[in-house]
């Protein structure tokens, strides 16, 4: 079925409520049966500053932005040029302004969209307590062909304990709005659509990572705030004691990492969140985690970078630090979901092979699908839950990091009579007592890599799409443009391969081999300066001769035209 | 509990606890490589063994109290043939080896001297006076033992290598 | 017919592994101290996670026949607490050395004293960086110029562990000495049995870097009052303290820092939050 969807940018600053309308907006479209995405651009104030929602509402789920706006909702233009380069619009765009506001300024302008005005400000001006997002809701949701019941619908749900007569405002502020829209030039409008029946989620990547976590058998987590990972923690704060385990809010990401180690260590599945700051102080633990073979999972929601970087908005640079900001030869997990409802899947599936493993996983998720909302189907269980190999009770002298076969050694639980042994991050013999021998140090490395190098991940390793002798290899959030760009050129003839990598560690040579057979020419596409996945891929896999790569930055998102493009050219 | 089942458990306990210092300290020396020095900490533990048998034999029968390590009524913080760990050194020769261990004896032979000497009940001076006697013997045999122990050269804890850095 | 087992004794919670401790060093009485401590308490090896960081005092658990973890510098603490909190049925004692405790893991001592999990951390402190070769620690006199990394002294005053444990909150605070191991076995079951975080400090004789700290023994000297249980008497003793003064210093009542988790929910009830 052809993708139709409808993109809005509300835009606003100083409490206009741009982030509600446009939850309202999202919400709504899930209950008349679209599905749809809506991810959020914030300025660095923590109160009344500029900010924009930013929504695409469809037939079919999306997992990505679309090239640009088709409407774009500004409630008034504070600071808007700090933001406008996210805020693409086409000739055929509606630029929907308060004329109160004053011009659109040239960082708007630009785009050359059409221009209508609606007097927001005004209009809610009319109606007692009546606020400009819900005449801008009405307005938009008119202008798009959303049923207004639907949106009716969610506002009882919102407000209706908010008593009757902020309800009552909202509603008329909503109506307001509608018919105002009936004034203003048509716009690209959803096709009539029924619900379909079929369940579905409204969840953000962050709120899905918890929810892996939780499935995966986490009981232990250990919490220190860091934006934009904060909300994974905010999540399991109340629903990790409804399954019976236990949250402690650390002092630093030094102590949240350690007392993941000291929970796991003590028997219980353990994960902690942060982001890229908070990774880069965890990491001295990490390797102890991976020397001492104590699993856990560290979810890093990734910002931009280096150091505080761009706390609010998204980027793909701590690739490099997950993969190889370890000392030492430290083999360990490194698992990117790439899309929201994946944040739930990869996450689960880290907590699986972590306690399979007895090593740390990195979670690599980021702001893009972290602190973005999107309506999803009801994902199916993946069935993935921790399953560590434990001793039993043992008269014979125990060995902690005894040599097995498979690397993995049975891990006693403190509480077990016989097994007691000393967890170290010194280098260590089968008990684990300190040893500096060369052959120690050889076996148990053989050892902990040993373990990751022969353990069968099955296909979950990527995610491998179409044919062709073209492809794309991507991973994390630059998944959902690259699908789309390939479902558009399939469209106009253009066969691609899709190859996006949810295990970034260990590489897997022999499977990318395998998905690469007959591939002439590979598309790489990342989010970061230095092409850090470009050059991960290099040092670990064999590329075909003809690469080429869309690697920038953060903020922009990587949009699907851009993908679909240099595809088109290559045909 | 009488006098004499608290006097025994003391008695039991300073033996052990000797021999465990001495065991401890034997142990150190094979660390740091000083093995001179660990075979003669081994050797006073074997005696020591000896002795805590012979005062455990005395004690058969006797119903002894269970006392914490803090309830022990020492003259000072450790029992009096607890060798000081401090007084210990990882290039100390066998002349402070058997020096240390004669201090030892004689704070033994002091302590029972001494409750000898201050006893009421009248077993327990018994008891204290002939442990006090043995511990005598104990002295002079390790006087003698002393004295044939040549007192090293004063440069004796020289070592010609900076301390080692580790963790 | 049922076989008693004996009980326990010291000796049951050593390790076969000899210590790499200096001969005269303090640490061994501290090791001497646990271990009678637990024997005391009777509890079983396997229900105890001793857990260290890096540095001489911090290689104890090796040498302990309980669970333990060796882990990096400065954590020990952190580590303690994840344990605690994942399995309160367990008896949990952390270790270490000033450097270790107050230096570089000096936020998370802080951070334990006010959080009040029921553990005990024992800080075995000879006022020295050992395993680096003897720098200046946070508990050296500012005027302390052995260390090639301050030939002048540090200059910097020398923090008193057991005030900043008052005034961050700890619930049990102590003081032991190494020349008197049985007294600091009784303050380590004092610790243990007192609910909350315990703290016991334990001067500590480095005999390489510090030789002088043989004349701690004619120093130190046993508190002339019961343990204070209000914190202005606690602070008020502490403030006119020389440092040296052994014995139980404070007994706090706040209870202990432990969330429990309930299971009164389905992972269907918590997927049926998302369902829209």
């Amino acid at each position: 079925m052809a993708l139709h969807s409808v993109s809005i940018a509300l835009t606003g600053s100083g409490g206009a409520g741009a982030m509600t309308a446009g939850q309202i907006l999202l919400d709504a479209a899930s209950k008349a049966g679209f599905y749809g995405l809506m991810t959020r651009s914030m300025g660095p104030q923590i109160r009344g500053g500029e900010a924009a929602a930013l929504l695409r509402i469809s037939t079919e789920p999306v997992t990505s932005l679309d090239d640009h706006y088709d409407i774009l909702v500004a409630f008034d233009w504070g600071n808007i040029n700090r933001f406008s380069a996210e805020l693409p619009l086409s000739a055929q765009s509606l630029i929907i302004a308060d004329p109160e506001q004053g011009d659109v300024p040239e960082a708007i302008g630009v785009y050359g969209a059409r221009i209508a005005e609606l007097p927001m400000k005004t209009i809610a001006a009319t109606i007692p307590g009546g606020r400009i997002n819900m005449v801008g809701v009405g307005a938009a949701a008119a202008l798009i062909g959303l049923p207004l019941e639907a949106v009716l619908g969610v506002l009882t749900a919102q407000l209706g304990r908010k008593g009757e007569e902020v309800l009552a405002a909202a509603t008329a502020g909503l109506k307001a709005g509608a018919e105002a829209a009936a004034e203003l030039p048509e716009v690209a409008k959803l096709p009539a659509h029924k619900h379909d029946g079929a369940a579905r989620w409204n969840i953000s990547g962050n709120e899905a990572a918890g929810l892996g976590a939780l499935k995966g058998g986490i009981k232990f987590v250990a919490a220190y705030p860091i934006t934009p990972g904060t909300e994974v923690l905010e999540y399991l704060a109340p629903n990790l004691p409804k399954v019976g385990g236990v949250l402690v809010q650390a002092e630093d990401e030094l102590a949240s990492i350690n007392m993941v180690i000291g929970g796991s260590f003590a028997g219980l599945p353990s994960l902690t969140a942060t982001s890229g700051p908070g990774l880069a102080l965890m990491t001295e633990s990490i390797g102890l985690a991976v020397a001492s073979e104590t699993p856990l999972v560290v979810v890093d929601v990734m910002r931009g970078g280096p150091s505080t970087g761009i706390p609010t908005k998204s980027e793909q640079s701590d690739l490099n630090i997950a993969v190889y900001g370890l000392h030492g030869d430290a083999p360990h997990l490194v698992v990117a979901p790439n899309s929201i409802a994946d944040c739930q899947f990869a996450t689960q599936w880290a907590v699986y092979l972590a306690e399979s493993l007895q090593t740390p996983a990195i979670v690599l998720s980021d702001q893009a699908m972290g602190q973005a909302r999107c309506v999803i189907p009801k994902p199916e269980d993946s069935g993935f839950v921790a399953k560590r190999l434990v001793a039993e009770d043992s008269a014979e002298s125990y060995k902690r990091y005894a040599l097995t076969n498979s690397g993995v050694s049975p891990m006693a639980v403190p509480g077990t009579p016989g097994c007691m042994y000393v967890a170290d991050g010194l280098e260590h013999n089968e008990r684990g007592t300190p040893s500096s021998q060369a052959s120690d140090h050889q076996s148990q490395l053989d050892k902990r890599a040993r373990k990751l190098d022969n353990f069968d991940y099955g296909a979950h390793w990527a995610d491998v799409e179409g044919e062709g002798e073209i492809a794309v290899l991507t991973w994390g959030s630059g998944t959902g443009p690259a699908q789309e760009a390939i479902q558009r050129a399939k469209a106009k003839g253009i066969k691609a391969k899709l190859i996006s990598v949810r295990l970034i560690a260990p590489a897997q040579p022999a499977k990318m081999a395998e998905a690469l057979k007959g591939v002439k020419k590979l598309l790489v596409v990342e989010q970061s300066h230095s092409q850090q996945f470009h050059k991960f891929l290099r040092g670990h896999y064999d590329l075909p001769a003809q690469v080429s790569v869309l690697s920038r930055p953060g903020p922009l998102p990587i949009r699907p035209a851009q993908i679909e493009t240099i595809l088109a050219s290559w045909n | 509990m009488t006098e004499v089942a608290n006097f025994l458990a003391h008695a039991v306990a300073l033996e052990a606890e000797a021999v465990e210092r001495y065991d401890e300290l034997a142990d150190a020396m094979e660390v740091h490589n000083n093995m001179e020095v660990a075979d003669l900490f081994r050797q006073l533990a074997k005696f020591s063994r000896l002795h805590l048998a012979e005062v455990k034999e005395t004690a058969k029968g006797v119903d002894l109290p269970h006392l914490k390590p803090w309830e022990y009524q020492w003259h000072a913080a450790e029992g009096p043939e607890s060798a000081p760990v401090e007084r210990t050194h990882y290039r100390m020769t066998p002349y402070h080896c058997i020096h240390l261990a004669l201090a030892n004896e004689r704070r033994g032979h002091q302590y029972y001297a001494d409750l000898a000497y201050k006893a009421t009940d009248a077993e327990v001076k018994k008891l204290a006076q002939q442990f006090a006697d043995e511990e005598a013997q104990h002295v002079v045999m390790l006087e003698k033992w002393a004295a044939t122990v040549k007192e090293p050269e004063a440069d004796w804890d020289v070592d010609f290598d900076p301390p080692a850095v580790t963790d | 017919m049922n076989v008693q087992a004996a009980p326990l004794t010291h000796n049951d919670y050593k390790s076969d592994v000899k210590p790499i401790w200096c001969p005269g060093c303090g640490d061994y009485a501290v090791l001497s101290a646990v271990t009678r401590a637990l024997a005391d308490l009777g509890r079983p090896r396997e229900q105890i996670a001793f857990i260290s960081g890096i540095g001489c005092s911090s290689r104890i658990p090796a040498y302990t026949n309980v669970y333990g973890f060796h882990g990096v510098h400065g954590r020990a603490l952190a580590i303690a607490a994840g344990v605690k909190v994942a399995r309160p049925d367990l008896t949990v004692i952390a270790a270490g050395g000033d450097g270790d405790g107050l230096s570089i893991g000096g936020n998370h001592f802080m951070h334990a004293c006010r959080r009040n999990v029921d553990m005990t951390y024992i800080v075995m402190d000879n006022e020295v960086y050992g395993m680096t070769k003897g720098q200046a620690s946070p508990t050296t006199a500012p005027d302390w110029c052995k260390s090639k990394l301050t030939p002048e002294g540090t200059g910097i005053s020398a923090v008193d562990p057991c005030r900043l444990a008052l005034a961050a909150g700890a619930n049990f605070i102590a003081r032991g000495f190494a020349g008197n191991p049985n007294e600091v076995a009784r303050l380590i079951v004092e610790g243990i049995n007192h609910p909350g975080f315990s703290f016991v400090q334990v001067l500590s004789p480095c005999v390489t870097y510090r030789p002088e700290q043989r004349e701690w023994k004619s120093i130190v000297h046993p508190a002339d009052a019961s343990p204070a249980q209000i914190m202005a008497e606690a602070m008020h003793r502490m403030a006119a303290d020389d440092g040296f003064t052994t014995g139980v210093l404070f007994q706090g009542n706040r209870a202990p820092f432990q969330p429990i988790g309930k299971n009164t929910a389905s992972f269907a009830d918590l997927e049926r939050k998302f369902e829209s």
